[in-house]
């Protein structure tokens, strides 16, 4: 589906506002949204929500072959998606471009960064590693996803056990969870994106834009950078052209985000950590607060097991009084015709009368004879499996000899056949089972 | 452009193009369908097993004009470390622009994703073949049993012929034995000697469609299809159920399903003989 | 399995309603452990390949939550799809598209049913004109034929048949079913009994929560 597009008013409106430092939803321009980070009760999914921006990650593991190039690391794949949800002109399936720049971004982020050790990934040098994959889906689009995706995927790589492995000679056991504890992965450092939108060729700027000043922007700076004050990646699209202490300055404005961030990560982390070891709820059930009007909250009511059985049975026994016998029936139709070696055929009739080819019904051929018996002695014979006629199948140059009375030549002329029949008109009658009409 | 010495002949045409849905419940109100069918009897079908001679097993099977043919190809694999003893069965169910217009050419469209969801969903529900029957040697070699069903004229009622199909070959599969040799950890194989697959059940499938929200018939054809307000489809295993599948569609009543039950046990019935009697032509 | 006692009722419900600012109708079902989210776009602009002159297309995405989609989500996706189209009154909105996308969040059982549930609650949410209500329940069958209703995943990989019923709200009739195992005609038919009136449950939740959110005070 398209997007409504934007109008210029309201364009004009929010270059505006930022020319006097002011923004739509009351912000400073240094400001970023509320964060809010949420945990599910698997290990490795969590939500992440960025004002309106919603994400939600997903971590699995699998055990698999080495990159022939690395024998001793494991594997990281990481996935971000654009669903159709979060905005009506996302596609499923298909990667838009822009889809295809925020995973590049997310993957430099964190592959490149460095981010996961991926040598504890090793199994067996060479023949099996882990390969971790996380899935990045995005649910709603209201602007920075990129932001939010970097927070929820770091969040869920920290949140994730694997299953414990022991490794005796060749045998290698892989302990399921109820049998041994898994095991965290080693995550180094916590890289964490932040986003600047740069307005009029980059003499105002922005952070953590919504979707509406992101369409409206100029252009954009995305940082990728841990706590230590490290940047891992660095990117500028879009028309502008920034001046270097310009790009410093961000950088000391993106370091004070990413402490920040990292940080509430921590915090939700142990939150998460503490629930689970006191045995309270945990999951994203529990985010939900039922006190809002447009949640509701409700415990099934027990079910009398033995009045359902009553009905079922009571339901069996009406259906077997006004059931027609069916045993005239068995006799007639379970009556094989063994045609030939690995060759046989049930049931009897003709060829679909419904097709019509208005061509054909002009060029109906007198000569073509077409004699319809409904006896039972009808065979029908194929090319069987010795006749080595199979090999150059064309299904509509086969003659197939069906018996003494019944002839079906090309596709062509089945066709001009069957306006032979509709002309006649001539059904028969079947014994049969009816069908319980209401 | 019609010639004048047909007028009835293009009325019925006319009509037929023009409101297939009144020109098929005149049909049915005398309990009948076009091609002469009752409402609750099945096309002819013909089934011709071991057609071709490099599969390991195969069968065609003609439901009508729908022709569907199964091959079952047998390699060699690895298990998978977490089930070190289990084989594969990998059924994937192709239809080709060969069998009907309504497919493209490219990648498998839904109906075929979804074809092949079903055949898996009935070849593990069943258990017609264990996967452990298929390990040689647990945790080093395990057979993989490759199920290609494809589609060769599309004419409505795909999943029946898929299932009667895969089963017709399932049964007439025969695996060469095969010794694991410890010290090269190769496999060496018995040109000559032949194992067949051990079948413990036997699937079978019938698909019913719903029509104008309170009729049920069995078999549409890919017309009928079109019409129809709903599909029902039941796949029975001896005497039990395996699956039954209404994918949305019109309600149906529990009188209508129980009519529906009869009905796809006696269809095992009759075609799981077909089967015996042709395996048994087989081996005479 | 013997530890699991026999579960006569359905796990807790709760659901939050409008919880996205783009979509038309959104909503987070839980149902125990598994929490399945719901979106709904329309009707909106439709490609012209897909146009129908006298009715609404209807497209449903199901995104599983890692992974690719394979055939086991277009199977799901062709389920959740045809289910909509019976309830959606699509013949009000020609030549448009309704757009529904499923995500699966967490998944401790039942997650069809889940799927289905949600579902209709997010096009309650948007407004959109339906037929009838549809509830969706699933129950598995274990090996000494007795009924769990809204299993986890731990019973319904332990059990012998797992059944989802789908209900309208109008004549309790089924609409769509999904039944897998090994059962017999009576065990099936004493399913069906049991997850139909374990649906009245269901349409009274749809009913208070849409009156909670519409409700004046």
């Amino acid at each position: 589906m398209r997007e409504t597009p934007l109008t210029n008013c309201e364009k004009d409106f929010v270059k505006k506002s930022v020319a006097e430092n002011r923004r739509i939803d009351g912000r400073q321009p240094y400001d970023t949204r509320k964060a809010k980070i949420t945990f599910g009760v698997d290990r490795g999914s969590c939500q992440v929500q960025l004002g309106q921006t919603r994400v939600f990650a997903q971590v699995s593991c699998e055990v698999a072959e080495p990159k022939p190039s690395r024998p001793s690391d494991g594997i990281l794949f990481v996935n971000l998606e654009l669903s159709p949800m979060a905005c009506p002109s996302f596609e499923a399936g298909r990667l838009s471009d822009y889809g295809v720049e925020l995973n590049r971004l997310l993957e430099r982020c964190l592959k490149e960064s460095r981010c996961l050790d991926t040598e504890s990934l090793c199994i067996t040098t060479g023949e099996k590693v882990w390969s971790i994959r996380v899935d990045v889906h995005v649910l709603n689009h209201d602007g920075n996803i990129i932001d939010a995706a970097s927070i929820a995927a770091i969040s869920v790589l920290a949140h994730f056990r694997r299953p414990d492995v022991t490794v005796s000679g060749t045998e290698i056991t892989i302990h399921p969870i109820e049998e041994r504890d898994p095991v965290p992965l080693s995550v180094h450092h916590m890289p964490l994106c932040v986003t600047f939108a740069f307005f009029e060729q980059g003499k105002y700027l922005v952070v953590d834009p919504t979707d509406l000043e992101e369409k409206v922007m100029d252009g954009k700076m995305v940082i990728g950078m841990n706590k230590h004050r490290e940047i891992c990646t660095l990117q500028i699209t879009g028309d502008i052209q920034l001046e270097k202490d310009q790009v410093l300055r961000c950088s000391n404005i993106a370091v004070v985000k990413v402490t920040e961030m990292t940080e509430l990560i921590h915090k939700a982390l142990d939150n998460d950590r503490q629930v689970r070891a006191s045995g309270g709820k945990f999951g994203f059930a529990e985010s939900i607060s039922i006190e809002k009007v447009t949640s509701n909250q409700m415990k099934g009511s027990e079910i009398n097991m033995e009045d359902a059985e009553e009905q079922a049975s009571a339901l069996v026994l009406s259906d077997q009084d006004s059931e027609t016998p069916s045993d005239t029936i068995e006799d007639e139709e379970t009556v094989v015709h063994v045609l030939n070696k690995g060759v046989g055929s049930i049931g009897q009739g003709g060829a679909s009368q419904w097709t019509i080819d208005e061509e054909e019904a002009e060029k109906m051929q007198t000569e073509v004879k077409f004699k319809m018996t409904r006896t039972k002695s009808a065979h029908k014979n194929l090319p069987t499996a010795t006749d080595g006629d199979l090999g150059d199948n064309s299904e509509e140059e086969e003659t197939i000899v069906l018996g003494q009375d019944m002839k079906i030549i090309s596709q062509q002329e089945r066709q001009n056949s069957q306006k032979m029949q509709t002309k006649t008109g001539d059904v028969k009658m079947k014994k049969g089972k009816k069908y319980m009409k209401k | 452009m019609y010639s004048s010495s047909k007028p009835a002949e293009t009325a019925k045409i006319s009509v037929r193009a023009a409101r297939p849905l009144e020109y098929y419940r005149k049909f049915l109100e005398k309990d009948v369908r076009p091609d002469g069918r009752e409402l609750g009897e099945f096309r002819p079908t013909i089934l011709n097993i071991g057609c071709i001679s490099t599969a390991e097993g195969s069968a065609l099977v003609k439901l009508g004009n729908t022709t569907v043919m199964c091959g079952i190809k047998a390699e060699f694999a690895t298990p998978k470390t977490e089930e070190p003893s289990n084989g594969y069965l990998v059924p994937n169910v192709e239809l080709s622009p060969l069998c009907s217009p309504m497919f493209r050419p490219g990648p498998p469209g839904e109906q075929a994703q979804v074809l092949s969801h079903f055949v898996n969903e009935v070849l593990n529900q069943s258990c017609c073949v264990r996967k452990e029957d298929l390990c040689i040697k647990t945790g080093k070699l395990v057979w993989v049993l490759y199920c290609d069903i494809l589609c060769l004229d599309y004419d409505g009622n795909a999943p029946d012929a898929c299932i009667l199909s895969l089963l017709a070959a399932l049964k007439s599969t025969m695996l060469p034995a095969v010794k694991y040799n410890e010290e090269t950890e190769k496999p060496e194989t018995d040109s000559v000697k032949t194992e067949p697959l051990h079948i413990l059940s036997n699937p079978v499938s019938s698909t019913f469609a719903i029509f104008d929200d309170h009729l049920l018939f069995v078999d549409p054809t890919v017309q009928e299809e079109s019409l129809a307000t709903g599909t029902v489809t039941i796949v029975t295993n001896d005497n039990d159920l395996c699956l039954v599948q209404k994918p949305g569609g019109s309600p149906v009543t529990a009188d209508q399903m129980n009519t529906c039950f009869e009905r796809a046990f006696s269809r095992s019935k009759e075609v799981l003989r077909l089967i015996d009697e042709i395996l048994h032509s087989i081996e005479r | 399995m013997s530890n699991s006692s026999k579960r006569s009722n359905l796990r807790v419900m709760s659901a939050e309603l409008s919880l996205l600012s783009r979509p038309d109708g959104s909503a987070t079902l839980f149902q125990g452990d598994t929490c399945v989210m719901s979106a709904v776009y329309g009707p909106g602009e439709v490609r012209i390949n897909k146009e129908q002159i006298d009715r609404a297309t209807v497209e449903v995405i199901y995104k599983p939550r890692s992974g690719l989609p394979g055939c086991t989500e277009k199977s799901q996706e062709r389920l959740i799809r045809n289910t909509c189209e019976t309830v959606l009154l699509s013949s009000l909105h020609p030549r448009s598209s309704v757009s529904l996308t499923v995500q699966e969040m967490q998944n401790s059982g039942s997650l069809l049913a889940c799927c289905i549930n949600s579902m209709c609650l997010a096009l309650l949410d948007s407004g959109m004109s339906m037929k009838c209500l549809v509830a969706a329940v699933h129950c598995v069958l274990d090996f000494e034929g007795a009924v769990f209703l809204d299993a986890t995943d731990k019973e319904e990989k332990g059990a012998q048949a797992c059944v989802t019923f789908v209900f309208d709200s109008v004549d309790k009739n089924v609409v769509m079913v999904h039944a897998v195992g090994k059962y017999s005609v009576e065990q099936f038919n004493k399913c069906m009994s049991v997850c139909r009136t374990a649906s009245a449950d269901i349409f009274h939740f749809y009913r208070e929560t849409m009156t909670k959110k519409l409700k004046r005070s």
